[in-house]
Order: C-alpha cells, then structure tokens, then sequence
C-alpha cells in the first residue's frame, strides 16, 4: 500500500522519489536582516580601523618583531607555563587535602582557597611583592635549635619571584578546586570496587580515581592555561618585562600608546588561538573517553529504498 | 577448627540516622555454604552484604568473618576500629561483586582481574597476567582481556567483575544482586559463571530477585523485610512451604 502512495506521489510532484528529496532549512526574513545589518556593521568598523591614521598600523608592523617585545613575549610565556606547573602541582596537593577525612587538614585546604579565591590577583601580587615589609627577614631552620640561615626576604622577593609566587598561589586555588571537581566526579561504585578490593587510600587515589578524574580536570587546566596567559599582563604593576610592560617601556618613550598596545593586543590573540587549538583537541578526546556506554555504535546499513527509480 | 569461608552474625544493629535498617540480625553461614538473601527494597538485605565486606559499617553487634572480628578487634569494654591496614588485609578474603559492576573504566579487562593481585598483593605482573587470562577464561572471556570495560556488555562486565574478585582468592564471595542491572537475556551468562562457582565450594552470599536461582543452587535462604530477619531455612523447603505469612505474601508476589 505504502509504495503505492508514494510512486502516486513521485507521479504528482516532480521525477524524483519523495523519500530521497532532501529537507530544506527555512530561512526567515529576520535572518537575511540579521545577514545585512552584520555586514554593515562589520565594513563601517572595518573602514573606520582602516582608514583612521592615529591607529599607526606602520608603527604596529615595525614593532611587532621588535626585540623588547619578543624578550616580553618570551618571559609572559615562561611565566605562564611556570605559575600554571607550579600551580597544578600544589592544587593537586590542595584537593587531596581537601578530601582528606582529617578534619583541620581539609579545613586547612579549605581556608587556603577561601582566601586565595577571594581576594583580587592583583592585590595578591602587590602583597607578596612587600611581603618583606611584614617579614623582612627570613630564617630557614630547624625549631627549637639554633640551626639556622637567615635570608633577606627583599634580595630573593624581586619582582619576578613575586610575580611568580602570587600568580602560582593563585592558580592554585583554582586549580584544586578544579581537581576535587574532577574527583567527585568518580561514582561511589568506583571507591567502593577498590575498597572491597583492600586498596589503601593512596592507591585508591593514584589508580583508580585519578585517571578517572583526569577527563573533566584536563580540559578546564587548558582553560586555565589560556586564562593564564593574559593574566601574566597583570604583573606588569610590579615592573616585571613581560609583554605588556614591554609596550609601555616603549610607548612612555615615544608616546605611540594605541599602536603598542594593539601589538601587545596581536600577540595575546595570537597566542590564545595557539593554545585554543590543542585545548579544543584536548576537550574533544576527553568528552569521548568519559561516555560510559558503548563508544561503538553499530553503523548504519543504507540500504537503497524498495522500487527505486532507475 | 577451621573458620575460613565462615561467616557469624549476633544482635547485628544499624542505622542510617533515624531509619534503623538491621534490627537484630543472626546469621551463620558455615564454610562452603550458599547463602541466599531474599526480601523486598529496602529491607537490609543489600546492606548486611555490604557490613560484611566493610562497605558499611555495624552499629553493635557481633560481626565474625573467616573466624575473626571484622574490621574491629573485641577488648574488655569495647570494640575498637582496625587500622586501614589490617581493615583492608580483612577485605582481601571477602570478594564483593556489585549489581552496577563497577570495572575499572580507565583498565582494560585483563587489568581490572589484575588490579587486585598486582596492586595490593605486590604480586608479580607476568604471573598474575597468566591467572587473570586463566580467570576470564573460566568465566568464558578469554578472548575478550583487552576490551575496555565500555566495550563489554553488561553480562560481559559483570563476569569480568566476578573474575576481578576471585583473582582475590577470597574466601568468601559476595552478590549484591548481580543480574538485577542486565537485560533478561544476559542474567543466565552471570547465572552460569556463579552456578560453576558453587559447585567448586566457595562460600557465597547472594542477595537476589532470581528465585530460580535460589531454589537450584543454593543450601540456605534468608528472607528479610523491615530490617529483620523474618525466615530462614533450607532454601528448597522455604520457597516451597514458607513458614511466616509475610514471607508467603512476598514469594506469592514473585514466583
């Protein structure tokens, strides 16, 4: 009956068989508006960034190689990769410490985010930038003996080490916030097969709630990696050359403010779309591997359709 | 005497805050026997079974696995908790399969029935290789050790997850219904696997819906409802001639 009614229809409209027409998409007439009003938008910006000459796109392109700048680039990049290692590490510590059942150790965990989280970066780095205004001297030994060195705090708490320090503290609080997210991610069932099996805690956490844990923590440390990046360009407060401070040493020189701050600008994108690329790659491979059910799925057979028109 | 495979309960009580889940429990189930647990949801059946491996804890009571207070050691005035060593030394003889599985995801088969040997027992990695192909071999996987738990059935997984604790060689094994997650096709595949079991003389509690089960392979029969053992007996002679009214009102239900 049914072949019927559709080799009726085929007869009706047009030679070929209803059931292989394609679906069309229905355009409205807001979209086309929408179309319109975006290209123009798009061209009067695009003109006006163009042809307005206190943009300097001469002076962009001759400082956009420039040494300084390169030099700032490079310590923003080592600064990145440095804070976001460092800064894994100890959030790592931080979460396990957070799921300890150590009542002042996960309480202690607890009071560190609170507080890192809380309060600005860039307060945080001003902070540990004078920090030698509260402790001015340092001693590393062992209590309750006259075992000591003392360090002045000033010397070692130059602008780098503080830009570290506060960047790395920082992220770290993100980070172990991240990891005990990852980790509560881990069914029950998962805790209770390796206890029934006599794991211990630690092995527990190494081998079967870690790797477990990974496929949510690894995309959102990518997004930390590419927040990081750009926030690098707060330290610049504390006169640490990375890229940013690089285009004001020169633009306090020669006053070519907007043209310098577009390079710095051009090198941030630049560099985030860099790290968006593996970051998408890295989100893609990690949202597949935490399906639980069969990641196979059988293919469709596409057979052709009975009485079709040859 | 012998107390390997054994397991003795007395005055076994437990509660979830308000809600007391085990009132009383006696059990005693002797080496080599097959246990089944009956009862409807939320009757303290799962929850004797996962006391007994440590999942949970008991309130007070008399609690004797392999001959020994488990999880805690008896002195003059009080029961004190182990240390997680000795704790986990206990669990190692008390295998537990769950009903939703619970492979490792991130271990292929092979190192999920390795997991236990290499990872707690130290044992050596080449060896216990061979006894984990040995283990999904008897449990009709040997074919399957590199798949990814994903990759399995259900009844697939749950063999591996069977295999994973006898690779324990436990004393004890422990169902917490182990069929009830699979489709109706793939129960008897895990029915078969702890059929096989059972004739090789493995102590084993089974808490289950599988009646037929029950009346084929196993000695004694446990009916729980409300938090208390409410029949217990000779598995045949219980579901053919139910002694209790609730009981006979249950298996009415059931059968």
């Amino acid at each position: 009956m049914t072949t019927a009614i559709s080799k009726g229809n085929k007869a009706a409209m047009g030679s070929i068989d209803a059931a292989l027409k394609p679906r069309l998409r229905l355009r409205t007439r807001s979209e086309y508006a929408g179309w319109i009003l975006s290209i123009l938008v798009g061209v009067g910006i695009l003109t006006s960034v163009l042809t307005n000459s206190n943009f300097k796109w001469e002076i962009v392109g001759k400082y956009f190689f420039a040494e300084t700048i390169l030099r700032g680039l490079m310590l923003t990049i080592f600064l990145t990769v440095a804070s976001m290692t460092l800064g894994t590490l100890l959030g790592l510590a931080l979460a396990i410490m957070r799921a300890s059942h150590v009542k002042p150790v996960s309480m202690a965990a607890g009071l560190y985010i609170t507080l890192f989280r809380g309060t600005p970066v860039l307060v945080q780095l001003i902070f540990w930038f004078n920090i030698s205004a509260l402790y001015p001297n340092l001693s590393i030994g062992i209590p309750f003996t006259d075992i000591s060195t003392a360090i002045d705090v000033n010397t070692i708490m130059g602008p780098i080490t503080a830009a570290l320090v506060g960047l790395t503290l920082n992220q770290a609080a993100y980070m172990a916030e991240i990891i005990r997210g990852g980790f509560s991610a881990v069914g029950k069932g998962q805790l209770e097969a390796a206890d029934s099996l006599g794991m211990s805690a630690s092995m527990r956490m190494r081998k079967v709630i870690i790797p477990q844990a990974m496929p949510s923590i690894i995309p959102a440390t990518g997004n930390q990696f590419i927040g990081m990046f750009k926030e690098t360009s707060l330290v610049s407060v504390l006169g640490v050359a990375e890229l940013l401070q690089s285009t004001q040493l020169i633009y306090a020189r020669t006053f070519e403010t907007i043209p310098l701050l577009i390079v710095a600008s051009l090198w941030y994108l630049v560099m985030t779309l860099l790290l968006s690329y593996p970051q998408s790659k890295l989100e893609q491979k990690y949202s597949r591997a935490t399906a639980r059910l069969p990641r196979k799925s059988k293919p469709v057979v596409l057979t052709d359709p009975e009485g079709i028109a040859r | 005497m012998n107390t390997d495979g054994t397991i003795l309960a007395q005055k076994i009580r437990k509660s979830f805050g308000p809600k007391t889940v085990l009132k009383d429990i006696d059990l005693e189930i002797a080496s080599g026997e097959i246990c089944c647990i009956i009862g409807p949801s939320g009757s303290g059946k799962s929850t004797i079974l996962r006391c007994i491996n440590g999942l949970e804890t008991v309130d007070s009571g008399v609690l004797k696995v392999n001959g020994e207070d488990f999880g805690y050691y008896e002195t003059d005035k009080a029961y004190h908790a182990l240390p997680p060593k000795r704790l986990a030394q206990q669990r190692t003889r008390v295998g537990m399969v769950f009903q939703s599985f619970n492979l490792f995801p991130n271990m292929t088969a092979r190192e999920n029935v390795m997991s236990g040997p290499v990872l707690v027992k130290r044992a050596d990695k080449k060896e216990s290789a061979k006894r984990a192909q040995e283990l999904l071999t008897s449990v009709g996987l040997g074919a399957f050790g590199d798949r990814y738990p994903a990759e399995l059935s259900g009844g697939q997984q749950q063999r591996v997850a069977i295999a994973r604790s006898l690779a324990m060689d436990p004393d004890i094994m422990l169902f917490d219904e182990p069929t009830s997650a699979l489709d109706p096709e793939k129960v008897g595949e895990v029915l078969t696997v702890m059929k096989e079991l059972a004739k090789k003389g493995m102590t084993m509690v089974v808490v289950t819906h599988e009646m037929g089960f029950a009346r084929e392979v196993a000695d004694s029969l446990i009916f729980m409802d409300d938090g208390y053992v409410v029949e217990r007996g000779d598995a045949r002679e219980v579901l053919a001639n139910p002694q209790e009214s609730r009981t006979q009102s249950f298996l009415e239900k059931v059968l």
